[in-house]
C-alpha cells in the first residue's frame, strides 16, 4: 500500500474531519475531480457545440435577422405564428409526414421479413446477410446519384425496362413521380433495418420456440405470440429512429441539384421541411424564420417520440424493465 | 426445414440479393459507357466497347485529386480526434465517480436522439461570425467533443474489465491518465476499430456538414460528387457522374467487404441492446 491511495486518504482528511468512520465515505474528492478531466471534453462539446447552438438559434428565431445586415429586429414570436400561416411550411410538413407514414413501416416490415428468411440455416447465409446490407453503407451522395442515373429519362434503367414492356417511359425525376424515386431511394437501405431486426431475433431463447413446437404450434403461431412480442421493443425502437430520421431528411436535395442553395427547386412532390428550411436558410436569407423552424422541428421531434413512446407502452413487451439492468 | 423449402428460401433470397445489387452494377454500366451510347434509347444495358477514359475524364472534370485529398484530411482529423476522446471520456463514466455522474450519463443518452441537423446551422452562424468557415477547426472541435454513441460503446467495453487491474496499478502508482493509456485503451482494440471505421464513413459521406462549412475550391469528395459534373449547358454528364461516384463509394464498399464480419455483426447493433 503505497503512494496513491495513501495520499488520497491524507487529502481528503481535513475536509471530511467530523465523519466517524472513514472508509465509507463518498468518493473521494480526488476521484470525483478527476471523473471531471475525464468526461470535460464532453461536456465542453456539449455546451459549445450543442447547448450553445440551440440557444442561439432560439434567440435569432426572435428577431428577423437575414445574416448580413447589422441591425436586427426583436420581432417576439411572430416568426412562430407564421410558420402556422405560411402554406408551404404546412404542406411541406404534411409532405414530410406522408414519406415517414410511407418510408418507416415499409423499410421495418422489409428488414424484417428479411431478417426471418436470413435467420433459417441455409448455406452462405452470412455472405448473403452481407450483400443485402451492402446498400445501407453507400454514402448518401453516392446512393442519390445511382438513383439519378437509374431513373434517368432517356439514359436510364427503369425507362429501359419500361420501353423493354412495350411501355412509354416516364419522366421519373420530376412531379408527380419523383416522390416514388425518394421512396425507392430510402427502401433500398432496409438492410439497415434488417441487421437491427436480425440482432432482436438472435436474442430470443431457442427454448421457447422448442417449447411452443413441442406443444404443437404452427410456425405461424410462434412467429405472432412468442417472436413478434419479444421483438417489439426492437421494432419500437426502429419506429422512433425512424420518424427522427424522416423528419430530418434532406435526401430530395441530393436527388435533385445536390447544392444547398438549390433547395428552393426541388420539385414540389419532395418538398420536404428540412428542405424548405435551408431554402429559408440559403436562398431567401431568412434566418430568424428558418431557426423558428427549426426549434419547431426540434419540439416536433420531441413530441413525437413522447406520443410513439407512450401509444407503445401498453404493445411493447420488455423482458426487463425498460429502465432496469439487464 | 426441408430441403425443397430450404432451396425455395435460398432462391427467394438470391433474387433480393439481384435486386439490391443492380443500382451498383448499373453505376457501373453507366460509368463505362460512351457519349453516344449514352444518348440512345432505350439504353443498353452493357456498353458495346467499354470505355474507361470515362474514369480519367471525371478526374480532370472536377478537382478530383483535391477533393479526395481534402475528404481524407477530414475523415482523419474526425477519426482520430473523435475516437480518442470518446475512449476518454467513455472511461471516465466506466471507471470514476462522482457526484452528478448518474445524470450526466442520462443527459449523454438523451443526446443521442438529439436531432443532428438542428443544431448543424446555427454552429455554422457561430462558426462564421468567428471567422472559421472554410477552415478544418470545426471538425477539429466537433472531434475533441467526442460522439455520445462512441463513448457509449467505448463506456461499455471498460465498464466489463475487471477492477484488479485498475487497483493494482494503482498500487503501483499509477494514476489514471496511465492506467487509461497503458492498461485500458490497449486492450479496447476492438471498440476502437469500430469508432473508427464508424467515424470513418461518417465524415466520408457526410455531405451537409462541407457543402456548408467549405468554400467550393477546398471541399470535400461528396460535395464534389453533388455538384461537379455538369457541361457548359448546365446538363449533367450521366457517364463520368457514374464514374466518379464509382471512384467515391468503392473505398467504402471494400472497407465494408474487409470488415464484414464486424459491420453484420457486431456494432450496428450495440447501442440497443
Amino acid at each position: 500500500m503505497t503512494s496513491a491511495l495513501t495520499e488520497v486518504r491524507r487529502r481528503e482528511a481535513p475536509a471530511e474531519a467530523p465523519s466517524a468512520d472513514r472508509r465509507k465515505k463518498p468518493p473521494s474528492l480526488r476521484k470525483a475531480r478527476t471523473f471531471y478531466l475525464f468526461v470535460a471534453p464532453w461536456i465542453i462539446g456539449f455546451v459549445a457545440l450543442t447547448v450553445f447552438p440551440l440557444g442561439y438559434a432560439f434567440w435569432l428565431s426572435l428577431t428577423d435577422s437575414d445574416g448580413l445586415s447589422p441591425r436586427t429586429h426583436f420581432v417576439g414570436f411572430d416568426n412562430y405564428v407564421e410558420i402556422f400561416k405560411d402554406p408551404l411550411t404546412l404542406s411541406s410538413l404534411g409532405k414530410t409526414g406522408l414519406f415517414a407514414l410511407v418510408t418507416v413501416p415499409l423499410s421495418i416490415l422489409a428488414g424484417l421479413l428479411l431478417a426471418v428468411m436470413l435467420n433459417q440455416p441455409i448455406k452462405g447465409r452470412g455472405l448473403l446477410r452481407g450483400l443485402i446490407y451492402l446498400p445501407a453503407v453507400v454514402p448518401p451522395v453516392g446512393a442519390a446519384l445511382t438513383f439519378r442515373l437509374i431513373f434517368d429519362r432517356d439514359a436510364g434503367a427503369a425507362n429501359g425496362v419500361l420501353s423493354g414492356l412495350g411501355a412509354n417511359p416516364i419522366t421519373w425525376l420530376v412531379d408527380p413521380n419523383v416522390r416514388y424515386v425518394l421512396y425507392a431511394l430510402v427502401l433500398w437501405g432496409c438492410g439497415g433495418s434488417m441487421i437491427i431486426s436480425l440482432a432482436g431475433l438472435q436474442d430470443i431463447p431457442r427454448e421457447l420456440l422448442e417449447a411452443a413446437q413441442v406443444d404443437g404450434a404452427s410456425y405461424w403461431q410462434s412467429f405472432t405470440r412468442i417472436t413478434v412480442p419479444l421483438l417489439s421493443p426492437v421494432i419500437l425502437f426502429q419506429v422512433i429512429t425512424g420518424v427522427i430520421g424522416s423528419l430530418q431528411s434532406f435526401a430530395p436535395l441530393l436527388l435533385s441539384s445536390g447544392s444547398l442553395s438549390g433547395a428552393g427547386t426541388v420539385p414540389q412532390g419532395n418538398y420536404l421541411y428540412m428542405i424548405h428550411v435551408f431554402a429559408q436558410y440559403f436562398s431567401a436569407s431568412r434566418f430568424g424564420y428558418a431557426s423558428a423552424m427549426l426549434w419547431m422541428l426540434f419540439a416536433v421531434i420531441l413530441l413525437v417520440t413522447l406520443v410513439i413512446i407512450k401509444v407503445s407502452a401498453r404493445t411493447v413487451f420488455y423482458t426487463v424493465e425498460p429502465g432496469g439492468q439487464k | 426445414m426441408t430441403r425443397t423449402s430450404k432451396w425455395a428460401l435460398s432462391i427467394v433470397l438470391l433474387a433480393v440479393v439481384l435486386v439490391m445489387l443492380s443500382p451498383i452494377l448499373w453505376l457501373v454500366s453507366t460509368s463505362l459507357k460512351s457519349p453516344a451510347e449514352m444518348a440512345s434509347f432505350p439504353p443498353s444495358w452493357w456498353p458495346s466497347a467499354p470505355r474507361f477514359a470515362n474514369y480519367t475524364d471525371a478526374i480532370r472534370q472536377v478537382n478530383f485529386v483535391g477533393a479526395t485529398q481534402n475528404s481524407l484530411t477530414i475523415a482523419f482529423i474526425s477519426t482520430t480526434l473523435t475516437t480518442l476522446s470518446s475512449a476518454w471520456v467513455g472511461f471516465g463514466f466506466a471507471r470514476l465517480t462522482a457526484p452528478g455522474k448518474k445524470q450526466l450519463f442520462v443527459v449523454l443518452l438523451a443526446t443521442m436522439m438529439l436531432p443532428g441537423i438542428v443544431t448543424l446551422v446555427p454552429t455554422y452562424l457561430i462558426f462564421a461570425k468567428v471567422h472559421m468557415v472554410n477552415t478544418y477547426w470545426p471538425w477539429v472541435a466537433w472531434g475533441l467533443g467526442g460522439s455520445a454513441f462512441l463513448i457509449f460503446l467505448f463506456r461499455q467495453f471498460f465498464a466489463g474489465i475487471p477492477r484488479e487491474m485498475e487497483e493494482a496499478a494503482i498500487i503501483d502508482g499509477c494514476g489514471y491518465v496511465g492506467i487509461f493509456w497503458r492498461i485500458f485503451l490497449p486492450q479496447s482494440w476492438p471498440v476502437i476499430a469500430a469508432s473508427v471505421i464508424l467515424s470513418f464513413t461518417h465524415a466520408w459521406g457526410d455531405f451537409v456538414g462541407p457543402a456548408m462549412f467549405l468554400s467550393q475550391d477546398s471541399t470535400t469528395l461528396a460535395v464534389a460528387m453533388a455538384t461537379g459534373y455538369v457541361n457548359d449547358k448546365g446538363l449533367p454528364m450521366n457517364n463520368l457522374v457514374a464514374a466518379g461516384a464509382v471512384m467515391y463509394v468503392l473505398p467504402v464498399l471494400v472497407l465494408f467487404l474487409f470488415m464484414q464480419r464486424r459491420f453484420v455483426s457486431g456494432f450496428s447493433t450495440s447501442g440497443i441492446k
